[in-house]
């Protein structure tokens, strides 16, 4: 599979504050690729060099490729983006805002595209209203529309899920997924919540602090394999005793009074529920989690 | 349809579209009208205070109070309101994309930045030429039809010149032209400071800030202020009024004129310059 | 303006056969001009005026006995507002207000002229004096100077050519002193003018207004109505 995007010790500083810092990462044609990051962990400001709208202070971009530095009207007509939240022309109605952008890209799209590319979005009907009357939900909408209106190889959705109602959050993951599938089309998704990513995304990237914390298959990385499972007892002392001398006392990494903490499986979790209960030792709480979903988790809280 | 031709006629639109670019019209109308109408009802008087100096040794025939003279005064009132309505327009041309986050859009299509600037400092020219011929409409020819075609006394702190009616479409023309040129100026340095500032107002305002300025210290017949007069551009701006010197001082005006493009060169490079290199992090 | 012509008319008209008095200078100027009943002429004014610039302009004449008269042209033109050979009209008709005395003989143009000089005897009178250069050899005045209190001097010098004979000028070239006009500067939005030493401003200079006539028609009999047409 050939490379959309290849980011290679990226940096950019804005004065003596680093946003990103040597970033390498690389989108495969065809994937989902998701890029999840906390706020301020510099998913924006990547998302924007990637689109040219912010000049890298070092390393290299490729799209396609090809060096962004040197052939960006060409990759540019190659690329459909949502760049935060959408901003339109209030004063136009949504076809006019789409018509601009069409004739950027030097499109003459005919009424039926317009139709079709309303119907698609879900837009059907309010395509002649004034984009000051749309709520965030809508403009979100129209952007993706404005993303996909030159039918590009690769789209880029910084945060699409913002200001979407439940349905249409189903709908745009519907959308990602048939656009994907059978239309070839490459994604790049960024998140700052994990299980958006999870549903849709093949790979993905995690940074923070402007440095790549952790990437590779969402498969992989959001194992079942490797939980953290925190358990809760109402007599720790009896509990200690029975653990250390159980299959699952190498699994311990952490004991905080009544509190333990495992690394291991989830199909470990019933038989360990088993043995504590046979031994009479009363769980207060058991819960797991993904160990990158727990370091998510951690610095998203933070 | 040409890449760069595209990206014009979407910003020709947007400034159509735009509701604020209508205000300019009206004001120019307001204005024009307004004083059409003083002077309607009270131009005699407000020109005895100019002929009163010489009242007592000249009999003036003929037709002062004319269309050409209306128009004459008209301009000369709009020096300040003139500039702030292209800025008005111009200024907010990029910052206003940039504040309300549609210039990421406009940044994410094929065209180069150099392209955008240039097709949104064109626009702005169209929209200043619009400006212009609407004053022309209102200032000379609905001036002319109220109050007749005539002699134009031009008035100057050097005196009076008398240019003759039919020696005078042909000085309203290039006029016009120069005020073209002039504004030409405000509209650059409106996109420069546009491209480097991230909201609409504060462009406006700055543009307004540099005209009150240099025009104060214009005002002032200070030797001090000699010295700095021939480097600032308010003062080629109001070069029209050249025209309507006898004899004509085509070298000034020529020179004026040379002064006022070369600064437009340097706004619109200096503002291509930085837009090349803004991120846009908004 | 109309007085100023016909009176300047009347002056012409002068004839010297009485050179050694003046009152007979005068009566006989009075009978020369009453040959004219009317004229029309094609004008062209020339304009030097102090802080005024202004291009030549053509019209055309009208004259009517006694006191009718227009210069009708398409634009703005300056002439003398108080004229003071309209006032001299006046009192040269009415002998009893002035006095007029021959103060000597100088040459204008290659001809001996006597200078009349007209004393006013009523301090009402705007004239502070009058004098007339008028040819002795045949009557015709080439030249004035008028003091009034109000406007200062104002001279005058005329030539004559083709009709001398109805004493009509060919060209009169008139001389007036007058402060340099000039407009504020916030009056004439002149910004950016550079500053200029004006402590002379308030001196008094000389202004040239030179009315050269041409295609003389005397007494057409025109219609009325050319004194109310527009131009």
């Amino acid at each position: 599979m050939s490379s959309a995007i290849l980011l290679e010790h990226v940096t950019k500083n804005f004065n003596d504050f680093i946003a990103v810092n040597a970033l390498n990462f690389e989108v495969k044609a065809g994937d989902i690729y998701g890029f999840l990051g906390p706020n301020g962990s510099g998913k924006s400001t990547t998302l924007r060099m990637i689109m040219a709208l912010i000049k890298p202070t070092s390393g290299s971009i490729k799209l396609f490729g090809e060096s962004l530095g040197e052939n960006r009207s060409e990759i540019m007509r190659k690329v459909g983006c949502i760049i935060e939240k959408p901003d339109f022309y209030g004063y136009l109605s949504a076809k006019e805002n789409m018509k601009l952008f069409a004739r950027a890209h030097l499109l003459n799209y005919s009424a039926a595209q317009y139709d079709a590319l309303f119907s698609l979005v879900g837009l059907k009907g309010r395509e002649n209203d004034k984009v000051k009357t749309f709520s965030h939900g809508m403009k979100q909408r129209l952007g993706i529309a404005q993303a996909l209106i030159h039918d590009p190889e690769l789209i880029i959705l910084d945060e699409p899920n913002t200001g979407l109602d439940p349905q249409g959050i189903i709908d745009l993951r519907n959308l990602i997924l048939t656009l994907n599938k059978e239309r070839g089309k490459t994604i790049l998704f960024s998140s700052h919540i994990l299980s958006e990513v999870q549903e849709i995304c093949s790979n993905m990237v995690v940074i923070n602090k402007g440095k790549v914390v952790v990437q590779g298959g969402v498969s992989e990385l959001l194992s079942q394999e490797n939980l953290t499972v925190k358990l809760e007892v109402v007599n720790p002392v009896e509990a200690s005793v029975v653990l250390q001398q159980s299959n699952w006392a190498g699994m311990m990494e952490s004991q905080d009074e009544t509190l333990f903490v495992f690394n291991m499986g989830k199909a470990e979790i019933p038989a360990m529920i088993d043995y504590l209960s046979q031994h009479h030792i009363g769980i207060e709480r058991i819960d797991y989690r993904n160990q990158l979903e727990d370091y998510f988790l951690k610095i998203t809280n933070a | 349809m040409n890449e760069f031709l595209a990206i014009l006629k979407n910003e020709l639109i947007k400034t159509i579209r735009r509701p604020r670019s209508y205000i300019g019209f009206g004001v120019i109308a307001f204005i024009c009208l307004m004083l059409q109408g003083a002077f309607y009802q009270d131009g005699k008087e407000l020109l005895s205070t100019v002929t009163a100096q010489f009242d007592n040794i000249f009999n003036v025939q003929g037709n002062i109070l004319n269309g050409n003279l209306i128009c004459y005064i008209v301009l000369q009132t709009l020096i300040v309101q003139m500039p702030m309505l292209v800025a008005f327009v111009t200024g907010d041309q990029v910052s206003g994309e940039t504040s309300t986050g549609s210039i990421r859009f406009l940044l994410t299509t094929p065209a180069s930045r150099t392209k955008i600037v240039v097709a949104k400092w064109l626009s702005g020219l169209v929209y200043t030429l619009f400006l212009l011929l609407v004053l022309g409409i209102f200032a000379l020819f609905v001036s002319r039809a109220i109050f007749g075609v005539g002699d134009l006394m031009a008035m100057n702190s050097e005196g009076l010149t008398i240019i003759r009616a039919d020696d005078i479409n042909w000085r309203w023309g290039f006029a016009f032209l120069i005020a073209f040129l002039s504004l030409s100026v405000v509209a650059s340095l409106s996109t420069l400071l546009s491209c480097i500032m991230d909201n609409s107002i504060t462009p406006i305002v700055t543009v307004m800030a540099i005209i009150i300025i240099f025009t104060i210290i214009g005002m002032f017949d200070m030797k001090s202020f000699d010295v700095i007069k021939p480097f600032l551009f308010t003062t080629h701006m109001i070069s029209w009024r050249s025209l309507f010197e006898d004899p004509l001082p085509v070298d000034n005006i020529v020179a004026s004129c040379a002064i006022l493009f070369l600064h437009v060169v340097i706004f619109l490079g200096a503002a291509i310059f930085y837009f090349k290199r803004k991120d846009i992090t908004n | 303006m109309k007085k100023f012509f016909l009176l300047a008319l009347t002056l012409f008209s002068f004839q010297a056969y009485a050179i050694d008095d003046p009152s007979a200078l005068i009566r006989e100027l009075n009978k020369k001009f009453s040959q004219v009943n009317d004229y029309t002429a094609h004008i062209r004014m020339t304009f030097d005026i102090p802080g005024v610039r202004m291009n030549a302009m053509n019209g055309k004449v009208f004259f009517k006995r006694p006191d009718r008269f227009r210069i009708r042209t398409k634009g703005i033109f300056f002439l003398p507002k108080q004229n003071p050979l309209q006032n001299m009209s006046a009192m040269l008709l009415d002998t009893s207000s002035y006095t007029s005395i021959i103060s000597g003989y100088e040459v204008v143009k290659g001809k001996k002229c006597a200078i009349v000089n007209i004393i006013p005897l009523r301090n009402s009178i705007d004239l502070v004096l009058g004098k007339f250069w008028i040819d002795v050899a045949h009557p015709l005045v080439m030249k004035t100077q008028i003091t009034t209190k109000n406007n200062g001097t104002i001279e005058t010098e005329n030539v004559y050519a083709s009709n001398s004979t109805y004493t009509l000028p060919d060209q009169i070239i008139i001389r007036l002193e007058t402060k340099k006009i000039k407009i504020s500067k916030m009056m004439a939005a002149d910004l950016n003018k550079k500053s200029k030493d004006t402590s002379n401003d308030n001196k008094l200079e000389t202004g040239t207004i030179i009315l050269s006539f041409s295609d003389y028609k005397i007494n057409t009999k025109f219609a009325d109505s050319e004194f109310d047409k527009a131009e």
